[in-house]
């Protein structure tokens, strides 16, 4: 399953990503420069990028790629196969497969980008801050922390949206998704909270900063003007592919029947609709699935891409 | 050693009490009647509801409701749930299936991650490696659930080698292939992780002096490189158990296998709160509990970890 905790171990599988530039030539290039002439080499980051530049065509204009409406039901066509008339076949209510899948990509792409950017604001501020004023800090929010990690993921996620959002109940579109993004969010804010402080305490001993701080710089500018950039690779890195397993995390909730539910169009839906078909009608389920897969393996493999090329060391 | 198994099983216990709270809060206080749609189509008489409040101790604050609960843990007392059936006997019928599941998983990942990943590690840029680390990004990326609907719809719609669905007895060969879906992704983490261990120690002066001393290619893998190598991977297994338990709820979902998933699941959906909480409760604690037997296990295994 998509769940962020381990991926982690991803990141960190080897040294500190940050600490190992390689200076190939005399003059001092910076980390992005190096990172940027040894993504274009690999083949790996076009394809991730390729396929990311399709999702967010089909994510902004769906139309683009299918010209019928995704909510036209056409009963007398139920579950009716793959054609040349609907490449992807009908679903439950005949609904066109293909034109679902297309626009469910945005839901998904929506759900993922925000709850990584809300686990990022909410990790990032408080691993800055355990990093930048350990002693007390440091151990309250680091306990806190445990404790969200001490739910495994599924578990937490099921338990609150259970009890704020069951299943019987029919909230509307903007509420749910807000709720599963929040949720998201809440439950996976511990790890980026580890991966930001271990990166800022990292650069926090360096000499730039102590200098800065010689310099009479305040905390806010510490932080904002030399703690941040320099340990932001390690963060973005965790971002990319944390946006994939949270797309993951949303169609398992909404396969559970307690994440995003009808009007909503999305792939986590589709498939649990049709669950119960999958010996007469598999087709209304794999094709979502499959473009479910490969939006999250891009996610994933464009973040391994980044990672490897911040992290020579590690090929 | 003893002082630091102390200090960190100290150190557990506020992290219980907190996850323990957060879950009774999260269930008991966040919004939402669990008597609604109790009584068929018609709201619940008064009567019934006051009782069951009572009952429950749902009218009481939270903190005492926490408290009961707590008592309620240590004397071993699960209680009734809502349809007044004690909680222990269905956890009794749940656990051993759950069980056998997961430690069939952890058998799958060991086997095939370690051994994948050895292989890899040890050709690093060859065909094995390359088929190892596009296969693993694939498994990655795949959600549980699909890679478990992908393989009952194949082998038991379309191949009809297994049965899609897995009987009340739960017999292992019915439970290989769930239990290979729930190892799917931590299979794929086990082998990277390995392929990075024997990577990094391939360069470690210990292997070359073995290989200077003339021993063995199968000797300075077998016994020196892959010891070593390892140790990172069991903990990680170790740590996983916990995990697996509740990624159990999708797979045990998926197959219809009636264990702690399933049972966790139709508790959520049927909004039987107080089947939640103890199962939610005994889930953080295996997984808190194998997280610590993990970090001793560490120092026993490399006695270069010292405590304190």
């Amino acid at each position: 399953m998509s769940d962020p905790s381990v991926t982690q171990d991803l990141i960190h599988g080897g040294e500190g990503p940050a600490a190992s530039v390689v200076s190939a030539s005399n003059k001092p290039r910076s980390l992005w420069q190096d990172t940027w002439d040894i993504l274009k080499r690999r083949k790996i980051f076009w394809i991730s990028l390729t396929m990311l530049v399709l999702f967010l065509l089909m994510a902004a204009f769906p139309s683009l790629f299918t010209g019928k409406n995704p909510d036209y039901a056409t009963l007398a066509k139920s579950m009716e196969p793959p054609s040349g008339e609907a490449w992807f076949g009908y679903d439950l209510q005949g609904r066109d497969v293909f034109a679902r899948t297309i626009y469910g990509a945005r839901t998904s792409i929506i759900v993922g980008v925000l709850a990584t950017l809300l686990t990022v604001v909410l990790g990032g501020i408080a691993g800055v801050l355990a990093a930048y004023y350990a002693r007390w800090v440091d151990s309250v929010l680091s306990r806190v922390g445990e404790i969200f990690l001490g739910v495994p993921y599924v578990l937490g996620a099921i338990i609150i949206l259970g009890t704020i959002a069951p299943a019987q109940s029919s909230p509307d579109r903007a509420t749910i998704m807000a709720v599963v993004i929040v949720v998201l969010a809440v439950l996976g804010w511990p790890i980026l909270m580890r991966i930001a402080r271990s990166s800022v305490i990292q650069a926090k001993h360096q000499d730039y900063v102590q200098a800065a701080r010689a310099l009479g710089a305040g905390p806010f500018r510490i932080i904002f003007k030399h703690l941040l950039p320099n340990s932001l690779a390690p963060i973005l890195v965790y971002a990319t592919i944390t946006i994939g397993s949270y797309i993951g995390a949303e169609a398992t909730l909404s396969l559970l029947g307690i994440g995003l539910r009808e009007p909503v169009i999305s792939w986590g839906i589709a498939i649990a609709d049709h669950t119960s078909y999958i010996r007469t009608g598999a087709h209304a389920m794999l094709f979502p699935a499959a473009f479910l897969s490969l939006c999250v393996l891009t996610f994933v493999m464009l973040g391994e891409a980044v990672r490897d090329a911040l992290d020579p060391k590690l090929r | 050693m003893g002082r630091y198994t102390i200090r960190r099983l100290l150190q557990l216990i506020p992290v219980l009490l907190g996850t323990t709270f957060l879950i009774n809060y999260m269930v008991w206080q966040l919004p939402g009647d669990p008597f609604a749609g109790r009584c068929g189509q018609r709201p619940c008489p008064d009567s019934y509801v006051s009782a069951m409040r009572a009952q429950f101790g749902l009218d009481q604050p939270i903190l005492v409701q926490y408290w009961q609960f707590l008592k309620n843990m240590l004397t071993g007392n699960l209680g009734v749930d809502f349809n007044q059936v004690p909680v222990a006997a269905q956890l009794g019928d749940a656990w051993p299936i759950t069980i056998r599941l997961a430690l069939l998983a952890v058998a799958i990942e060991a086997v095939i991650g370690i051994s994948a990943g050895v292989l890899s590690g040890l050709k690093r840029g060859g065909f094995i490696d390359n088929v190892v680390t596009i296969s693993t990004l694939f498994l990655l990326s795949l959600p549980v659930f699909v890679t478990g609907f992908l393989l009952q719809w194949l082998l038991g719609v379309q191949l009809q080698v297994i049965t899609p669905t897995v009987s009340d007895e739960a017999t292992i060969t019915e439970l290989l292939v769930p239990a290979f879906v729930l190892a799917s992704l931590n299979m794929a983490f086990t082998a990277r992780l390995t392929r990075t261990s024997i990577v990094e120690n391939r360069r470690s002066d210990y292997v070359r002096t073995a290989i200077a001393k003339g021993l063995t290619n199968r000797r300075v893998v077998g016994v020196h490189l892959l010891r070593n190598s390892l140790i990172p991977v069991l903990t990680f297994l170790g740590t996983e158990v916990g995990s697996l338990m509740s990624g159990a709820i999708i797979t045990e979902g998926i197959f219809n296998i009636h264990g702690i998933g399933g049972l966790l699941y139709r508790a959520i959906t049927g909004q039987d709160y107080t089947i939640v909480v103890p199962i939610a409760s005994l889930l953080v604690l295996v997984y808190l509990v194998s997280n610590l037997l993990v970090d001793l296990l560490y120092g026993v295994l490399d006695p270069r970890i010292r405590y304190e």
